[in-house]
């Protein structure tokens, strides 16, 4: 069977887990941490906090980098969730780095982010609680070596955190099965006649998407089981600049690959997404069409990623906007034909009257955007 | 002035509007048990203390201070149940303490000129919240953000309000924190003030009592100036002169109390301010407490919200204070926590309406015997029986003017809205077609209502402009007299008068109805400007049809009838003079016509025949502006006074090629004002439209297209595809012309839009027939 290779997240070297990435920072951190720690914890709130925000000062030599840019109350309110007895669910549009933060809270808090079930229409109970190994079980019988624990099952035993990621694409009965996990905090298995109690420390992070939100609704019931914390979509242009310039830089460092772009074109990618966003161009004189794609702060990251390859393997070595328009393209309009529309109405009536590296774009795109 | 002894009084700083504040100031003075309690407020409300202790009043009260001499100039100073001001009061009160105020009084502080918007005179919080006019971000707001916090509030409640702080800690904290914020420069009329409750605390003192028997509570800036000794007498005479003023206490209420915020005198959030100061500054059991009502609140609008969630809500901002190092929740842990549990990371409904009730919408009440004045009194005596609203939060209704019992309240809101008394305001009339269209709350149009939709809402201003208003009379009656009076004589043309005559009727003064009937009929005879002539005859004629009934006025209506007569008559004499004005004078005089006419048809005794001749000799003259003329045609044929044949005729001839493009042109500008459905049916008159549009000439026709398009311009939808229809039967174009099609096959919304409004037309003609 093959239902763990499916809802396990296999972690490839080409992208280390948080934990293994900032191993120094949350060393640091904990050396230096007097504050007490709720139990199961591998650090006290505050230096979660820390190491989710960032500090302006090194801690023990080492510098805390901001993995989260934003609002400081809404991480400190899903740190105290995670104190509670309540799972945390992470809610926002598509690309608010809502995994991303889940995955940096586990990594801060049980010390791995490794314990993920990835919520998909194929999802079963046994992802979430247990399925067998069935050659051991035809030869042994239910034992407990021919038991498989799911990522949550394995989170319980040990007091850490478990990561459900996309709850809302799994089907509500699916869904409901985590009721009892997160208010008991039991699984029972008949067949071993055992009940494993989870250890202090263990809870639950899942993440919905607001565009699936009425996919699968999830039960009241569940719902009740939870704290919701909206991650909202980056409204301020210098920030998202910040943030994109730093993740496309980790990202060209991590796969080895790529040029760094000039910061003027970052600057022109994420005006054209804020705007495209918000409907309106940034002086509110121009009202453009917003297309149907979703165009998160991830989104752009990869657009920019994508243009310094792009430059790099077949272009000048520098990134230019002829790479920036054939990687929006590509990002911008997925499959449906209004979105060609939208971004050439946007070409037209705004990145045409506009000067410098707009009217590049507005000359490459116009070749790629034709049809 | 003996600034030693200044510092041996017993000083205590407050924040005003402070729970913490207070509960530590009781502590205080219990231990202190001072004979003279001085607390900061106007000096001449101290008679009011005894009214501000009685049992029968209930925070949130304020006094207000107002000018006597008919400047509109009032202020108040608010008080809830947790202000330290009121409650030393109390105290003083329930131990046999003397209680008075000390700061200068009521007139002078109306006289100085400050910008406190409004209400506010308290515009000098210690904390410094004032808002600073020239820097973008004040000092402390500046300070709290250094310090992590959001905002000045979440910083002060952290640090003064959550905090259990005994009186020894506490006063030097808020001095010292006081004197950080006087470090930049003190404005003078705060050092004045500083100079002159000083010395009422000495002359406290000399006269007799030991000054450790003396308690000042005052605002924590004006403490640290006392006890730094940082007051120069001088500063007094610098105060201005009082003006004449009075005081007295009226009910206040927490939305303004928290609109209050920002000029330092107000709460963000009265309702839970007050919550935790009746549980003792436990600021854990307020946010469980508002926590339920939240969760009470979201169930009645359906929303599942259980006692589980409410525990989670509570347990995520208790710790949330503690991760923030605050020793009790706030607001801010309130809200996030709230977001996070009860309304799932959804934060619409606490700011669509879950917010509003930690600000609460209280109203206080003052006890009876500080003798209400007599506006005031019939205000709340209507109020109260007419069932209308009494809270400080916006209510609707709706008034049907058949029964005598709504149109005394019908009465009793216009009044006030004539009184100029803010309570309530007409929301339209239950059918929207006469909406917009008159756009007035009295007038004409309140004359042909038969129901009234209005909306009310009890705030202070309320109560303030009751006191304020007695200098013009003692009952709702006389104010409203008063003022139509005063409207009367500063009325010039027929029309103003006419109005004021309306507006008596409508607020069923009978006193001005019969003044008002003398002043129009004076202004009648020497107005020479036809506008205002027919506004009046307008308003005359509605009087007739409707009566004046409300007004119970002994005048009769025949005086109304004959004077309406005799109106009219003077104005169809100015017909023609009016009718050949210049271009620019043009709009007003249609719009004259057009009601003369309406007036005409509608009113059995106005001169119909005298009227109809007018409209002919307008449409015959060339010596009128055309646009009267056109206007004058259209209006006849719609009065069936003109058959089809001969409008064609005359439409032609005014637009045949010798007369002057830009004569025609305006002529059809009046021609169309009519309704243009009924001419663009009519093959003739189109014809002759197009016969005319055809033969200008280009170098004519540029120049004259503004006004043929501003004439063009007033048709519909409906009125173009008949347009279009007639032209294509005149051309006998048939189905060729693409566009000419497209606008034929447009019969959607616009239509019926069209038809609908038509049929209201036909409604409203149905009503003045009836």
């Amino acid at each position: 069977m093959s239902d763990r290779v499916d809802s396990v997240q296999l972690m490839p070297d080409i992208r280390l887990p948080a934990e293994a990435k900032y191993k120094n920072e949350l060393d640091a951190l904990a050396a230096h941490d007097d504050k007490p720690r709720p139990p199961g914890w591998a650090l006290s709130p505050r230096a979660v906090e820390t190491y989710i925000l960032g500090s302006p000062k090194p801690v023990g030599g080492v510098a805390i980098t901001p993995k989260y840019v934003g609002d400081k109350g809404l991480i400190q309110v899903c740190i105290a969730t995670l104190a509670s007895d309540r799972a945390l669910m992470l809610v926002g549009e598509p690309g608010t780095a809502k995994s991303w933060l889940s995955e940096h809270l586990s990594a801060a808090i049980s010390g791995t982010s490794a314990l993920v079930v990835q919520g998909t229409a194929g999802t079963s109970e046994d992802h979430i609680k247990y399925s067998w190994n069935y050659a051991l079980l035809l030869a042994q019988g239910p034992t407990p070596e021919a038991l498989v624990p799911s990522p949550i099952l394995r989170a319980m035993r040990t007091g850490k955190f478990a990561r459900f990621e996309e709850v809302t694409r799994t089907s509500p009965e699916i869904q409901d099965s985590l009721i009892s996990i997160l208010s008991e905090k039991q699984v029972s298995v008949p067949e071993l006649g055992e009940v494993t109690s989870a250890q202090r420390g263990f809870n639950l992070i899942a993440t919905a998407n607001t565009r699936d939100r009425g996919v699968n609704e999830m039960s009241a019931a569940l719902k009740r089981r939870f704290n919701f914390v909206t991650v909202p979509v980056v409204e301020d242009l210098e920030q998202e600049i910040q943030i994109v310039t730093k993740r496309e830089a980790e990202l060209r460092s991590d796969y080895q690959v790529g040029v760094p772009p000039p910061e003027e074109l970052s600057r022109v990618l994420l005006t054209l997404f804020h705007e495209l966003r918000k409907g309106v161009t940034k002086d509110g004189k121009t009202k453009v069409r917003t297309p149907g794609a979703v165009l998160s702060t991830a989104e752009a990251i990869s657009v920019l990623f994508n243009s310094s390859i792009l430059a790099q393997q077949f272009g000048s070595g520098t990134v230019t906007s002829q790479e920036l328009a054939a990687s929006l393209v590509g990002a911008v309009v997925k499959e449906q034909e209004d979105d060609v529309k939208a971004l050439r109405e946007y070409m037209e009536t705004v990145a045409k009257g506009r000067t410098g590296p707009w009217k590049e774009l507005y000359s490459a795109s116009k070749k790629l955007l034709r049809g | 002035m003996d600034l030693a002894l200044l510092s041996r009084v017993r000083h205590f700083p407050v924040r005003h509007h402070s729970p913490r504040t207070t509960a530590v100031l009781l502590k205080w003075l219990e231990r202190v048990k001072p004979a003279v309690v001085l607390v900061e407020g106007p000096c001449d409300a101290t008679a009011l203390v005894d009214v501000l202790c009685d049992a029968q009043t209930r925070p949130p009260v304020a006094i207000l201070g107002y000018r006597t001499d008919g400047t509109p100039s009032s202020s108040l100073w608010p008080f809830a149940a947790y202000s330290p001001e009121y409650q030393a009061l109390k105290w003083a009160r329930a131990n046999g303490a003397r209680a008075e105020f000390i700061d200068i009084p009521v007139g002078v502080s109306l006289a100085v000129d400050r910008h406190a918007p409004g209400l506010g005179v308290e515009s000098e919080a210690p904390e410094g919240s004032a808002p600073a006019p020239d820097e973008a971000v004040p000092l402390t707001e500046a300070f709290a953000r250094s310090q992590g916090f959001r905002s000045f509030e979440e910083f002060w409640e952290a640090s003064f309000e959550a905090p259990d702080w005994s009186p020894e800690q506490f006063r030097p904290v808020l001095t010292a924190w006081a004197d950080v914020v006087n470090a930049g420069p003190r404005p003078g009329y705060h050092r004045q003030r500083d100079a002159f409750m000083a010395r009422k605390v000495l002359e406290v003192v000399a006269g007799g009592v030991a000054p450790d028997q003396v308690a000042v509570v005052a605002g924590a800036a004006h403490t640290a100036a006392f006890l730094a000794g940082d007051v120069d007498p001088k500063e007094e005479a610098k105060l201005p002169e009082a003006g004449p003023c009075a005081v007295t206490v009226i009910p206040y209420s927490f939305p303004r109390l928290a609109e209050q915020l920002g000029y330092g005198a107000g709460n963000r959030a009265p309702h839970f301010y007050q919550k935790a100061h009746e549980a003792n500054c436990d600021f854990r059991r307020a946010t469980l407490e508002v926590l339920l009502d939240f969760a009470a609140h979201l169930r009645m609008r359906g929303f599942s919200a259980s006692l589980s969630d409410v525990l989670e809500a509570y347990r995520l901002a208790v710790t949330l204070s503690d991760l923030r190092e605050k020793s009790a929740p706030g607001l801010d842990e309130l809200r996030e926590a709230t977001v996070a549990t009860l309304c799932r990371g959804d934060a619409t409904h606490v700011d669509s309406f879950l917010w509003k009730s930690v600000i609460g919408h209280e109203v206080g009440q003052v006890a009876s015997r500080i003798g209400q004045n007599s506006l005031q009194a019939e205000f709340w005596r209507e109020v109260g029986e007419r069932r209308l609203p009494r809270t400080d939060s916006p209510e609707t209704f709706s008034l049907r003017l058949n029964n005598p019992v709504e149109v005394g309240s019908s009465v009793f809101l216009h009044r006030l809205r004539v009184a100029g008394i803010p309570y309530a305001s007409l929301s339209g009339t239950g059918s929207s077609r006469k909406q917009g269209a008159e756009g007035e709350a009295g007038g004409y149009a309140a004359l042909t209502r038969v129901r009234e939709s209005w909306q009310a809402q009890w705030t202070p201003s309320t109560d303030v402009a009751l006191v304020e208003k007695i200098v013009l009379g003692d009952s709702l009656e006389g104010v409203t007299t008063r003022v139509l009076q005063e409207r009367l004589t500063q009325a010039k043309t027929t029309a103003e008068a006419a109005d004021v005559l309306l507006e008596s009727v409508i607020t069923g003064c009978s006193q001005t109805v019969a003044q008002a009937l003398k002043a129009c009929d004076a202004h009648a005879a020497t107005d020479a400007d036809l506008p205002s002539l027919a506004n009046a005859a307008r308003a005359l004629s509605g009087l007739m049809a409707y009566g004046t009934s409300r007004a119970h006025s002994d005048v009769g209506d025949e005086a109304v009838a004959a004077l309406g007569e005799k109106t009219f008559g003077r104005a169809l004499l100015r017909v023609r003079e009016a009718s050949a004005c210049a271009p620019e004078g043009v709009p007003p005089v249609l719009d004259a016509l057009r009601t003369l006419h309406e007036v005409a048809l509608s009113q059995p005794r106005a001169d119909k025949e005298g009227w109809l001749t007018e409209a002919r000799g307008l449409m015959e003259s060339h010596a009128v502006h055309p646009a009267t003329s056109g206007l004058a045609t259209g209006l006849l044929y719609l009065a069936r006074e003109l058959p089809e044949a001969e409008v064609a005729l005359e439409v032609g001839r005014r637009l045949s090629a010798a007369v002057e493009p830009a004569d025609a042109a305006a002529y059809l500008e009046g021609f169309l004002q009519v309704n243009a459905l009924v001419l663009v049916k009519s093959r003739d008159v189109v014809k002759a439209l197009d016969d005319f549009l055809t033969s200008v000439e280009p170098e004519r026709f540029r120049q004259t297209l503004p006004v043929l398009r501003r004439a063009l311009g007033a048709l519909g939808a409906t009125e173009r595809r008949y347009l279009m229809e007639n032209v294509m039967g005149v051309r006998q174009l048939k189905d060729k012309g693409r566009a000419v099609k497209a606008v034929l096959e447009e019969k959607d919304k616009a239509t019926l839009k069209d038809l609908s409004a038509d049929l209201g037309k036909a409604l409203d003609d149905l009503d003045d027939l009836l």
